[in-house]
């Protein structure tokens, strides 16, 4: 299971929300994690970022399974974590 | 792509018309009353000297303006009709010098006595007042002392504000107002993702002296491109703010801009950073990568000047209703240029103070730190609802705009 996480330099949501992902990866240390910049990590854009960022996507074998978009407490991105990982372990 | 782009170049080609043609628009100035100020003085009292000198400076300022000055201590029907006058007016002392334009009656003077008499002078080039002191002379009827009384009571209208208690709206409302739109413009995201991205790349460049330069050079050219389209509607609004269907115009722009900043309050999802479109992200970017880049500090210099016209000349697009609202409700107050220049100067302050509170976070900690998007979406909800409010009242009652409440 994989999550990445797309942000972007100039995006101030990005920078709140990327301390809520450093404590995210401290409580699910197994979890792969990956970040790509929107405008200079070419892979990012085979994600289909629409209009907002940041965006947190849950990969499993390589198939998205969920998506959470802009800026989130630290609440709501462990219930969504939780919920998802629950599902698909 | 070619669409946004062609959007991008006309609102740029737009703005900067419009800031090219107010400033070239002659200031021509509604035919002014004719303000008629009377000094009663005394020829042993230093404080009348020193007026008269001044009274006599501005006279080339005013040409409206006509000085009649009357002695009081040589000349007893001057002295009987001071008296009369103070009576009327409701001025329990019988100091001079005493200053009298229209009903208001000013005692002593001071830089302070000075700032009102120019007030005033303005404030009576585009009202009509009564002339007390003719109307006296004349024997004219006029109200009883009392109702002068009553009606610089009733201009006192306090108003009782929970937790504040008892304001003057005079004194309150256009710094409240320029403080309060400055800051709901401010919080607009259409220039900021470019400003946290240019702070970013000179934090790249390990140079602090040229990323203070760089960024406070954006930041200023920034307040400027807003002082240039404030000042430049406020001359054109100025001239032609008496002409009924413009004010209904601008009327109808303030509503329409507060639906669509209600709209967008309505129709934001989750908060998070609006994604340009790429083509002009990655126009910009470049620009940015240039500038930081570039060997000759000056041609960095005279980019990032470049780059903070463009980019300010686009928001304006996305704020334009909030800075022409704020202008058109200073025009309908006839101040005086010092008062202009300082509310402008509060609105612009406040509508940069977010931005100047990020350069300077990362310019100490060398990081860039962001503001949070979450209440991003309330300054639409509260933008929206003032200029829903200011457009109404363009319609039904402008005079309050006027902020005289009578």
């Amino acid at each position: 299971m994989k999550i990445i996480g797309i942000s972007a330099i100039w995006c101030s949501s990005c920078l709140i929300m990327k301390k809520v992902w450093t404590k995210a990866k401290q409580k699910y240390p197994n979890l792969e994690w990956v970040e790509y910049d929107l405008d200079f990590d070419p892979e990012a854009t085979s994600y289909q970022v629409e209009d907002k960022l940041p965006v947190l996507i849950l990969e499993q074998n390589g198939l998205e399974q969920s998506r959470l978009v802009g800026e989130k407490t630290i609440e709501e991105v462990f219930v969504w974590l939780s919920q998802n990982i629950k599902e698909n372990y | 792509m070619a669409k946004s782009k062609y959007k991008g170049k006309l609102l740029k080609l737009f703005f900067g018309f419009l800031i090219v043609f107010g400033l070239l628009f002659p200031t021509t100035s509604k035919a002014l009353e004719k303000v008629k100020l009377y000094l009663f003085y005394s020829n042993s009292c230093p404080h009348c000297a020193a007026e008269k000198e001044y009274l006599n400076s501005i006279k080339s300022k005013y040409l409206n303006l006509e000085i009649e000055m009357l002695e009081v201590t040589e000349n007893p029907e001057n002295s009987d009709l001071l008296g009369q006058v103070k009576k009327v007016l409701g001025t329990e002392n019988n100091y001079v010098p005493y200053t009298v334009i229209g009903e208001i009656g000013l005692t002593g003077y001071n830089e302070n006595i000075a700032g009102q008499i120019e007030h005033f002078i303005e404030k009576y080039s585009y009202e009509e007042s009564v002339d007390v002191v003719k109307a006296i002379q004349n024997g004219e009827p006029i109200f009883e002392g009392e109702n002068v009384q009553e009606k610089k009571e009733e201009e006192k209208v306090p108003i009782t504000v929970p937790f504040l208690g008892e304001i003057n709206p005079k004194q309150v409302s256009l710094p409240l107002l320029a403080t309060l739109l400055g800051f709901i413009d401010g919080f607009n995201p259409c220039a900021m993702w470019v400003l946290l991205f240019l702070i970013s790349m000179l934090i790249g460049m390990k140079d602090r002296k040229k990323m203070w330069i760089l960024g406070l050079t954006f930041l200023i050219t920034s307040a400027l491109i807003y002082l240039l389209f404030m000042v430049s509607w406020l001359k054109i609004a100025i001239s032609i703010t008496s002409i009924m269907w413009i004010q209904k115009l601008i009327a109808v722009i303030a509503l329409v801009a507060g639906i669509w900043n209600l709209y967008s309050f309505l129709k934001a999802k989750e908060a998070g950073c609006t994604v340009v479109k790429e083509a002009k992200r990655k126009e910009t970017l470049s620009r940015i990568k240039k500038i930081t880049s570039e060997k000759k500090f000056v041609f960095a210099f005279f980019g990032v000047i470049a780059l903070a016209v463009s980019v300010n000349l686009v928001e304006l697009a996305c704020s334009a209703g909030l800075p022409l609202i704020f202008t058109q409700v200073l025009a309908l107050n006839h101040l005086t240029n010092m008062e202009y220049a300082l509310y402008i100067f509060l609105y612009i302050l406040f509508f940069l103070i977010d931005d100047l509170c990020i350069f300077f976070m990362a310019m100490i900690t060398m990081k860039v730190t962001g503001i949070s998007n979450k209440y991003a979406k309330y300054s639409h909800l509260i933008g929206g609802l003032m200029m829903l409010l200011i457009g109404i009242l363009l319609f039904l009652k402008p005079e309050w705009l006027m902020l005289e409440f009578l």
